[in-house]
């Protein structure tokens, strides 16, 4: 698939949709200039719609949530170190922010096909998962 | 929906290749044993609500003002999304050093 939007957005496809989304199933992923590490995904047919994310990586060098196999070989790959992996934040109010560690999203860089995937281990991740945000 | 009677140590088979057993029935607690392919994902219900309750609290519908991390709290590069060419989506394996 070749990317045909405007620098910095990246079209992907999650043919599942979001959990609790299931319906939007085409996405951008944009990166707004002052704003990293964040990034956006916005639903694509109503760009209005958007979710906040974050690559996990960035703030836990350790992360490591444990996908299937199946849920990789869905989106194209065999390896989770191939994927681009992100996760959604919760703006909760002034100075607060949490990402969902326990939903990773895993998307296969060539093909821009992605899942929201569900790791075994997720017992070990929290929904919430409280973000450092600086002092204003 | 099926409903199914089992007494302790019964089982059901589901397709053939999942099993999923009565193991211990202590008060109104009750351990099921599944013995699955690995391929077939098996989750709590309450995993899938929490995560579906969290992507529904996290959309937002107008652009909404960015917090900013501590910066000790970022070990990583910039935004990867920034980029014009496919080849700078490197695998984060890479990225993490």
């Amino acid at each position: 698939m070749k990317a045909d939007t405007a620098d910095g957005e990246v079209k992907v496809h999650l043919p599942a949709g979001l959990l609790g989304f299931e319906n939007y199933k085409d996405y951008v992923l944009l990166g707004i200039a002052g704003e990293e590490p964040f990034f956006w995904l916005q639903v694509a047919e109503q760009r209005d719609l958007a979710f906040l994310a974050i690559s996990p990586f960035q703030l836990q060098p350790d992360y490591a949530p444990q996908v299937s196999r199946e849920d990789l070989r869905s989106v194209g790959l065999e390896e989770l170190a191939e994927a681009f992996v992100f996760n959604i934040v919760t703006i909760r109010g002034p100075g607060q922010a949490t990402v969902n560690l326990k939903g990773p999203i895993v998307l296969n860089r060539q093909g821009r096909v992605g899942k929201q995937v569900i790791p075994a281990n997720a017992v070990e991740f929290s929904v919430q998962h409280p973000l450092p945000i600086a002092e204003a | 929906m099926l409903i199914l009677s089992r007494k302790l140590n019964e089982s059901i088979v589901i397709d053939g290749r999942i099993t999923v057993r009565i193991m211990r029935v202590d008060g109104d607690i009750v351990k099921l044993g599944i013995a699955a392919p690995s391929e077939v994902p098996v989750h709590r219900q309450e995993v899938y609500d929490e995560i579906q309750k969290s992507n529904r609290e996290a959309l937002t519908t107008a652009s909404r003002a960015v917090p900013r991390l501590a910066t000790a709290a970022v070990r990583g590069p910039a935004n990867p999304i920034i980029c014009r060419q496919e080849s700078q989506l490197q695998p984060d394996t890479e990225r993490r050093t």
